[in-house]
């Protein structure tokens, strides 16, 4: 067992974990939050994705451990309550989602990528950011339309950036 | 409100995470479940030893199929064989050749014997699901090793292994319809007969949320109630009063947020009976969750079939008759022989066809079971149609286009009965498919060709026209319920899985009753208030949702006309734009004033206390034929063999779509998963041990970000006058076609090199394998 400090959402949170635990688990299990998916067990589906220190990370690949003294965010910290990210409302403008189970991990990761601001919004360097998120209801036309329009929308008005990466100095 | 691209009510709860799917859900005091699975492909159970583990941390308890019977639990049926498609009340097989056919009842874990990787032989019931693991290995099966088989044809062989004592030769059964002896004179007068087999791969179903089920019993009440991502609760329920041997009013079955049906989630699986009867019996709710590794052996899997096509076409072209040979892998267990069926149904696709004759086969091999894939059957035998047409317009020396126009039903014939029966009552095919071509630039199409040439690329064109024959359960029933504060509750036995009912079915709603968007409230999914409803499967929801709400919403208008009438001081009230209008049409009141006054005042319809409902059910299907016309346009790189998909245009006639964003997000979902099976799906097995070999994402291709390639979609509409809201249905119009306009461009790119039939998937080392054979040949 190990004990971590960590920010999950901008909560301080304290565990004493397995030390063989996941985040996903700790995410999902003991705090709850279940907007993080577990989609596959290789790593490959990207539901999981989450931000570790501002950094998009697949969750299920991560030990609880690693997140000691980290800020995490998930889908349900992405914006202030009530309110929507950019990209959560491209989402719905777009229809980029349809059962919604690995929109919460596509949405991740996506943020990371406008986050930094990227050099282009072509549907090649979007498809490299998505590489790792499957997704078998939309066939990703609508996500890759969603991501571009949210990068088109951040670029206007720079007011969304992730409140815990800029916390964390990012 | 009809027709018109709304962002979806749903999609908040999605974007924030707030979605509720099974393993969300948590019940006080649940312990988790862990399943054993066979290693094996074809196997005896000498013995399983569970001391062992039942005395590991945490276990509380070790469940065998010994278990299960003992107290007196039985098996369900499937009922894989599907109701007839021209007359529900009936079957679709029911003559088989050898006089039998061969359905087993399924029991929750094996007994005496496994028949596919992956088959759960023993159930852990633990405090964690890390303790429910680790007990699992600690249980000792001693098998016994048979030989496997899992391809279709090899299982038919006369030394084949047999899966089951009751299947002779591993056939479940086989069939022939259409008449035979007309069916050979076409034949023997024919100008020329086309012949080709066809083997159309396996694909594993890949929804994003792998399976999961929460099984509860209360003992005071006797109630058993299972809450499972599903398409369908009184599917689900009535196969666990089957097996639980208890009426089905002791068990709920409820449905929350599903991540992905696709049609294999149609059906009972035997987790889902297994921890009903594991809470009962440990006296705890049972959660299990399944991982994707269970998934890959255990959700059942779609398509699978070997076609053996035959054609006979005249000297100009006609085609005078089809003889096929279908052979359906039905895999372990018989859960489905739905696919065959409406393959075999839809055979001459939309073309005008004399004579239809077809032998079809179901045969078990030791691989997972298939079920209903989206499409299910229609997109093979598209597949084998579009492909046939391309081989005789070489072989005749015909150009493609030219054979598909002296075939195509044309409008003047409708309404047209096909061979087999289906009657299309609408359809511009001829139309459709010009206009696919025109959109593609197909005429253009010999000078791009020549650029790639240049370029050293492998340049090809296909299309294929596509008609579908949405089948699926017969029965529906929606409730309709004004509530005074403001709300229409809608109870619908329909079950979304992603498609957006929650604003499609309120645009309807809203539109008829003249109410918001926003008030309009769907629920489903729970058989507690859903009490006739199939689920949604084979574009099925609408088509039959909607023309009930319709009726049911004529119902509630006729029924608030007394105090309406009352409210406004006018005898018969007309209800236009959503209001009951006095006859001035000065005054108008809405459909919650009525309400608020008849439940305050107890008046009709509201005497009594009742609510404000109406009701409306259909005990038939409604049929409806979407259908369209698709090119696909690609080039390939001889030197990796990738193939890069340049073009892609998609005419769909689905009727009128409610919600055409959402209607083009459905062809754009069906269209990656045609393309997936065309390029990159393959469920790799090894023939000699039944091993799977993809077992994972790691190995099998699933499409990722960029697999749908630059695409046109128009909708267009020749309308259906089968129902009132003109709906044929949308959910599969994007793969019914796609792997058959996909193959004829892979084989125009090689014309020039082979004639042999592209490989099912065209992945770059097949492509590369095919064009280097070819090569080798030439010099």
């Amino acid at each position: 067992m190990v004990k971590i400090e960590l920010h999950v959402n901008g909560q301080a949170v304290a565990q004493s974990v397995e030390d063989h635990a996941l985040l996903v688990d700790l995410l999902r299990g003991t705090l709850g939050l279940t907007g993080t998916h577990v989609g596959c067990d290789t790593t490959q589906c990207g539901a999981c994705t989450v931000h570790l220190d501002g950094l998009a990370v697949k969750s299920c690949t991560v030990l609880a451990a690693q997140a000691n003294e980290a800020r995490v965010t998930t889908v349900e910290g992405l914006a202030p309550a009530g309110q929507l990210h950019p990209l959560q409302q491209a989402f719905i403008d777009c229809h980029a989602l349809q059962c919604g189970f690995c929109t919460p991990g596509m949405i991740m990761a996506g943020e990371a990528f406008l986050r930094q601001g990227p050099a282009s919004l072509d549907d090649e360097s979007i498809c490299r950011a998505l590489e790792g998120n499957i997704c078998r209801c939309t066939g990703y036309v609508n996500i890759i339309k969603a991501v571009r329009q949210a990068g088109a929308s951040m670029a206007r008005s720079p007011a969304h950036v992730d409140v815990q990466a800029s916390e964390a100095g990012e | 409100m009809i027709g018109q691209s709304l962002p979806r009510k749903e999609d908040r709860r999605f974007v924030t995470g707030a979605g509720r799917y099974t393993d969300d859900i948590q019940l006080e005091g649940q312990a988790y479940a862990f399943f054993l699975r066979s290693p094996q492909a074809h196997a005896l159970i000498r013995s399983i030893e569970t001391g062992a583990a039942r005395s590991m941390p945490g276990v509380l308890a070790v469940l065998t199929v010994d278990d299960y019977l003992a107290a007196g639990f039985g098996r369900y049926s499937h009922r894989a064989n599907p109701p007839n498609a021209l007359s529900p009340s009936e079957q679709q097989f029911q003559h088989p050749l050898n006089g039998y056919m061969f359905m087993q009842g399924q029991l929750p874990l094996a007994h005496g014997k496994v028949r596919h990787v992956g088959e759960a032989v023993a159930l852990v019931v633990a405090q964690t699901h890390q303790q429910a693991r680790d007990a699992a290995e600690a249980i000792e099966v001693d098998y016994e090793v048979l030989p496997a088989v899992v391809q279709a044809d090899a299982a038919m062989q006369p030394d084949a292994p047999q899966l089951w004592d009751e299947a002779q030769g591993n056939l479940c059964f086989e069939e022939r319809f259409g008449d035979q002896e007309a069916v050979q004179a076409a034949f023997c007068n024919a100008h020329h007969v086309v012949r080709r087999e066809f083997r159309h791969s396996r694909v594993v179903n890949c929804q994003m949320e792998p399976r999961a089920a929460l099984g509860s019993y209360d003992p005071g009440s006797g109630t058993y109630t299972l809450i499972s991502g599903c398409q369908g609760v009184l599917r689900l329920r009535a196969g666990l009063a089957e097996a639980l041997g208890t009426p089905a009013e002791k068990i709920r079955v409820t449905c929350p947020d599903v991540g992905g049906g696709f049609g294999p989630r149609t059906w009972l699986y035997v987790e889902q009976l297994a921890v009903v009867w594991a809470a009962r019996h440990v006296g705890r709710a049972v959660k299990w969750t399944g991982d994707r590794s269970e998934a890959f052996v255990s959700d059942y899997q779609g398509r699978d079939a070997i076609i053996r096509a035959a054609i006979a076409f005249s000297g100009d072209g006609r085609i005078l008759a089809i003889d096929h040979q279908w052979i359906g892998n039905v895999g372990a267990h018989t859960v489905s022989f739905t696919p065959m069926a409406n393959g075999t149904r839809i055979l001459s696709t939309v073309y005008d066809i004399p004579l239809t004759a077809v032998h079809v086969s179901g045969v078990m091999t030791n691989t997972v079971p298939t079920a209903p894939y989206r499409g299910a059957g229609r997109p093979e035998a598209t597949h084998v149609m579009e492909r046939m047409l391309d081989i005789a317009a070489r072989e005749l020396g015909v150009d493609r286009i030219d054979i598909r126009r002296r075939n195509l039903i044309g409008q003047a014939q409708l309404p047209y009965r096909n061979p087999m029966g289906l009657t299309y009552d609408s359809g511009d095919f001829q139309g459709n498919m010009d206009r696919a071509l025109e959109l593609a630039d197909w005429n253009g199409f010999s000078s791009r060709r020549e650029h790639a040439r240049k370029a050293g690329r492998l340049a090809g064109i296909g299309m294929a026209n596509y008609i579908e024959a949405p089948v699926g359960m017969g029965s529906e029933r929606v409730e309709v319920t004004v509530l005074p504060e403001g709300l229409i509750d809608v109870i619908a036995g329909t079950q979304s899985t992603g498609q957006g009912h929650e604003t499609t079915f309120a645009q309807v709603v809203s539109q008829l009753l003249g109410v918001p968007l926003g008030a309009v409230r769907l629920r489903t999914g729970d058989t507690d208030f859903v009490k006739i409803g199939g689920g949604s499967h084979s574009n099925r929801s609408m088509r039959l949702g909607g023309t009930l709400l319709v009726r049911a919403c004529e119902d509630i208008v006729n029924s608030g006309r007394p105090v309406a009438a009352m409210l406004l001081d006018t005898e018969q009230p007309e209800f236009a734009q959503g209001r009951y209008w006095d006859r001035a049409r000065k005054q108008a009141v809405d459909l919650f004033d009525v309400a608020r006054h008849a439940a305050a005042g107890g008046l009709t319809p509201c005497t009594d206390g009742r609510a404000w409902c109406a009701t409306a059910e259909i005990h038939t299907r409604i049929p409806a034929h979407p259908t369209g016309a698709v090119v696909c346009e690609l080039e390939i790189d001889p030197d990796t063999g990738c193939v890069r998909i340049v073009n892609y245009t998609s005419i769909d006639d689905v009727g009128r779509p409610i919600n055409p964003m959402i209607v083009e997000g459905q062809v754009h979902g069906a269209l990656a998963q045609g393309l997936g099976q065309a390029f990159s799906e393959a469920y790799y097995v090894d023939s000699a041990t039944g091993q799977v070999l993809s077992g994972s994402y790691m190995d099998y291709g699933v499409p990722r970000a960029g697999a749908v390639p630059p695409l046109r979609i128009e909708f267009t509409e020749d309308p259906t006058a089968g129902n009132p809201l003109r709906v044929k249905g949308g959910g599969e119009s994007g793969i019914t076609p796609a792997t058959a306009a996909v193959f004829n461009a892979l084989a125009d790119a090689v014309r020039e090199l082979t004639t042999q039939e592209p490989p099912m998937p065209a992945t770059p080392a097949a492509v590369w394998k095919l064009i280097q054979d070819a090569r080798d040949r030439q010099t």
